[in-house]
């Protein structure tokens, strides 16, 4: 730990003498921006963290995966707008039955794949029986549990039937389980037949990937010509590269690398929210922390706007539920308040003392948090130590076997408070009435309905300190003058750059 | 000669089995599973059972090793469980960035180490030999990172004489830009190997300085500089040889270090990358891979070794 924190410090020592040398060598006066002025040639780099380790969304998870090839080259029937709404893709329209058990998808009759082709029903059909499959194993199979059926009345209409009705059906289909590939398409992995304004032009691994518009698209096209992922882990590498121009934009970038850029008059800054919560988990099955007042004088002892100050972004949640949800609910944040004596009393009564847990937390995840969690349990009386472990080790001992007692995980998916209503996932919280408010949101006739239940569930998550919510996903996205059309909201999931262009 | 190079044969290719036993047993030893971390947190537990049977990570390692050592033994790696790639193909790509960076490197720290290694033992007792001696004593203590990161700043960020990372997009299809962008990852890993191997220059030097037969040299009327530079230097090479042979090891972790610090898409990234997604299949095959390169300039520089050493060669 000691060796990693030394070379931190390094890195800031570096990032500081960057800072001192551009501040005095960067105004040359130019930053008059023109900006609307798009150049139709332009190829626009965009700094990303994490490489995607195939291109094929069938079969390996990621979020990388989803960043760059959903909505710019692949597409669902349905996808989601700026706002996070949910809006027709390669389905033109869609009618749903009034008991909410078909749903029927028109198709864009102009849609095609990128071999020129026309998107058929029949190509529908086939993409998402294979993710029916029993032997299927497409990482969000889930979203397609209560489809019973999938048929083509005819060329360019679909129809899906469930058997139960589904209030996150469509949101499902705007994710992977929804793509619509070519009938028989093979070699997903690192090629593409996709349906989207942009064609994969060059997959160089370990360094970067080029998207290249697709003239013949079908809607309005790309603004840009190219737009190349340039993959750089290390932050420093990514400041230097962007510095020295070869960056156009850098995406949900460490809070401490912004303020060069906030002084730096060729960059402009943009703030959006995502849909991660970054949650303490408990093992709530085994040990002390099976006590639900142990639990609580956790949350109670670590001051959240604290947290958010010291790492620099954030917003407060308080329940599973980040501010993207539609069922989001503020008022979560006043349970169990910070409260370091409360805390104290609440450990008393449970009649323990000198408490230690163990920590175990991914490596990829800054120090700090941590850190910043076992420095506030130790005013308590809580003795944390912190285990650091590769991810793989991490989905091993914690996620499948639960071998833990607390850990820091940012859990970026939307809409995911069904994870607090699995018993057998890695938190091992088990609230019959928790899993019957989700069971019964997943039936509600409206959204209405769905978001009330979903909110009762969240609450009750919250009061029984299933898990602690230290901070709800902010993005910040610096931007090179000129560049526009960058998305603001959750860009570590889901990157369309249909509108990224640059002077 | 014959018999001493069918001996050293037959010892790199025990080296060689035994290398590739214990890079599969250490990596059974990493908690993790491949098949975990392809279908992501979202996965049913079926699902995973469903492609660990897919992978054929279920079967017992004896099989899986067997399977493995056959394929590399014909010279099929196979293809990347996770990416589908050529596994081979893969390494071969990545090789032509990492190749060009070590020989760069070595070829500037022996440049600059061999010189200033023999003038500081020339010099010894004078203060400009304290000087290089302590300079790199220096260029030993600083971390690698932290040199790579400094050059970074100082030639790409504020001079713009060079790129600040990565490698251009067309490879070595731009000659020019793919040099280019070798420059500063190659000096930042010169200055960590030529410091060491500057020590072990100066020392050498040293050790022969104090020989009888250079002593003879100069009674026989040659200077100092000359009994140094004609017999002095030849004897001297001989350990520093074998040390260039064990610092293409450290070579090799350095690259890892300075790719990641201008995130070249080299061999050093990709072990790190697929080490840390447990795609054991690739691992293996890249680490035995580099290993046997490590093992054969080893071998090269004992031959090496015999051939600059006249002494040695009646010896088995």
């Amino acid at each position: 730990m000691s060796a990693l924190r030394r070379l931190t410090g390094l890195a800031a020592l570096s990032l500081a003498a960057t800072l001192a040398l551009t501040s005095c060598g960067s105004d040359d006066g130019d930053s008059t921006g023109n900006s609307g002025r798009a150049n139709p040639d332009a190829t626009v780099t965009v700094r990303l963290r994490l490489e995607p380790t195939s291109l094929d969304l069938t079969t390996v998870a990621g979020a990388a995966l989803d960043q760059v090839l959903l909505d710019n080259v692949y597409q669902g029937l349905l996808t989601r707008d700026a706002d996070d709404k949910i809006v027709p893709a390669l389905a033109s329209d869609y009618v749903v039955a009034p008991d909410g058990l078909s749903y029927t998808f028109t198709l864009d009759p102009e849609a095609t794949f990128h071999d020129g082709s026309p998107v058929t029903a029949a190509d529908v059909v086939w993409s998402y029986e294979r993710v029916l499959d029993p032997t299927s194993t497409n990482p969000n199979k889930a979203d397609f549990t209560k489809v019973a059926s999938v048929t083509a009345p005819d060329e360019k209409t679909v129809r899906i039937t469930l058997k139960q009705r589904d209030s996150n059906f469509t949101y499902g289909l705007t994710n992977r389980a929804g793509v619509v590939y070519k009938k028989g398409a093979t070699g997903l992995a690192d090629s593409e037949n996709g349906t989207g304004p942009f064609t994969l032009e060059k997959w160089q691994r370990g360094a970067s990937l080029t998207l290249a518009r697709y003239e013949k698209y079908r809607g309005d096209k790309a603004k840009a010509a190219k737009v190349v992922f340039r993959y750089i882990p290390d932050d420093n590498a990514a400041n230097n590269a962007t510095l020295s121009g070869d960056i156009d934009a850098l995406t949900a970038l460490d809070p401490k690398l912004l303020p060069p850029y906030q002084s730096n008059q060729d960059f402009t800054i943009q703030e959006g929210v995502a849909s991660d919560k970054l949650v303490l988990g408990f093992n709530n099955s085994s040990g002390p922390l099976k006590d639900v007042r142990v639990r609580r004088a956790i949350r109670q002892a670590i001051d959240k706007d604290g947290f958010i100050k010291s790492y620099g972004e954030g917003v407060r949640i308080g329940g599973p539920v980040a501010p993207t949800d539609p069922w989001y609910d503020k008022s979560l944040t006043s349970i169990d308040e910070y409260d370091p004596a409360a805390a104290k009393k609440l450990l008393a009564e449970a009649g323990v003392s000198n408490l230690k847990l163990s920590l175990t937390v991914a490596n990829f995840y800054p120090s700090l948090y941590a850190e910043y969690v076992a420095s506030q349990l130790e005013q308590v009386g809580i003795t944390v130590q912190i285990k650091s472990v590769p991810f793989a080790s991490w989905l091993d001992s914690v996620y499948t076997k639960a071998d833990y007692q607390l850990s820091i995980v940012d859990h970026a998916e939307a809409r995911d408070i069904a994870n607090w209503a699995n018993p057998k996932y890695y938190f091992r919280y088990d609230n019959k009435a928790v899993q019957k408010l989700v069971a019964d949101a997943g039936l509600a006739a409206t959204d209405a309905e769905r978001d009330d239940l979903l909110k009762q569930a969240a609450k009750q998550v919250s009061e029984d300190a299933a898990s602690d919510f230290l901070s709800g996903g902010q993005i910040h996205t610096v931007l090179r003058k000129g560049v526009e059309g960058f998305p603001k909201n959750s860009t570590s999931s889901r990157l369309n750059v249909v509108n990224l262009s640059k002077p | 000669m014959i018999v001493f190079l069918a001996r050293r044969l037959a010892l790199l290719l025990a080296s060689l089995v035994l290398a590739s036993v214990l890079v599969f047993l250490l990596l059974r030893l990493l908690p993790g599973d491949l098949a975990q971390v392809i279908a992501g947190t979202q996965a049913t537990p079926e699902a995973v059972a469903a492609l660990r049977e897919r992978l054929g990570t279920d079967r017992s390692p004896a099989t899986q090793y067997l399977d493995w050592i056959s394929g590399v033994v014909t010279g099929d790696l196979g293809r990347s469980p996770l990416s589908g790639a050529s596994i081979g193909g893969e390494l071969a790509e990545k090789l032509s960035v990492t190749v060009p960076l070590a020989v760069f490197a070595i070829v500037l720290a022996v440049a600059l180490a061999v010189p200033a290694g023999i003038l500081a033992a020339a010099l010894h007792r004078r203060r400009a030999g304290t000087v290089i001696s302590v300079v790199s004593q220096i260029g030993i203590a600083v971390p690698t990172l932290w040199v790579g990161l400094v050059l970074a700043v100082v030639f790409a960020v504020q001079l713009h004489w060079l790129p600040a990372q990565g490698f251009p997009l067309d490879g070595w299809d731009e000659p020019g830009r793919a040099l280019e962008s070798l420059v500063l990852p190659a000096v930042t890993l010169a200055l960590a190997e030529g410091a060491v191997l500057l020590r072990y220059v100066r020392s050498a030097t040293l050790e022969v300085l104090h020989e009888d037969w250079l002593r003879t040299a100069r009674a026989k009327g040659l200077t100092r500089t000359q009994a140094l530079l004609r017999h002095g230097v030849r004897n001297a090479a001989l350990s520093v040889v074998s040390v260039l042979g064990l610092q293409i090891a450290t070579l090799l972790v350095g690259a890892i270090v300075v790719e990641t610090v201008f995130n070249l898409p080299g061999a050093g990234q990709l072990l790190v990358r697929d080490v840390g997604n447990r795609d054991l299949v690739a691992v293996q095959s890249e680490v035995l891979i580099i290993s046997a390169a490590v093992l054969i300039a080893g071998f090269t520089i004992d031959v090496a070794h015999r051939l600059i050493d006249p002494r040695l060669r009646g010896a088995r």
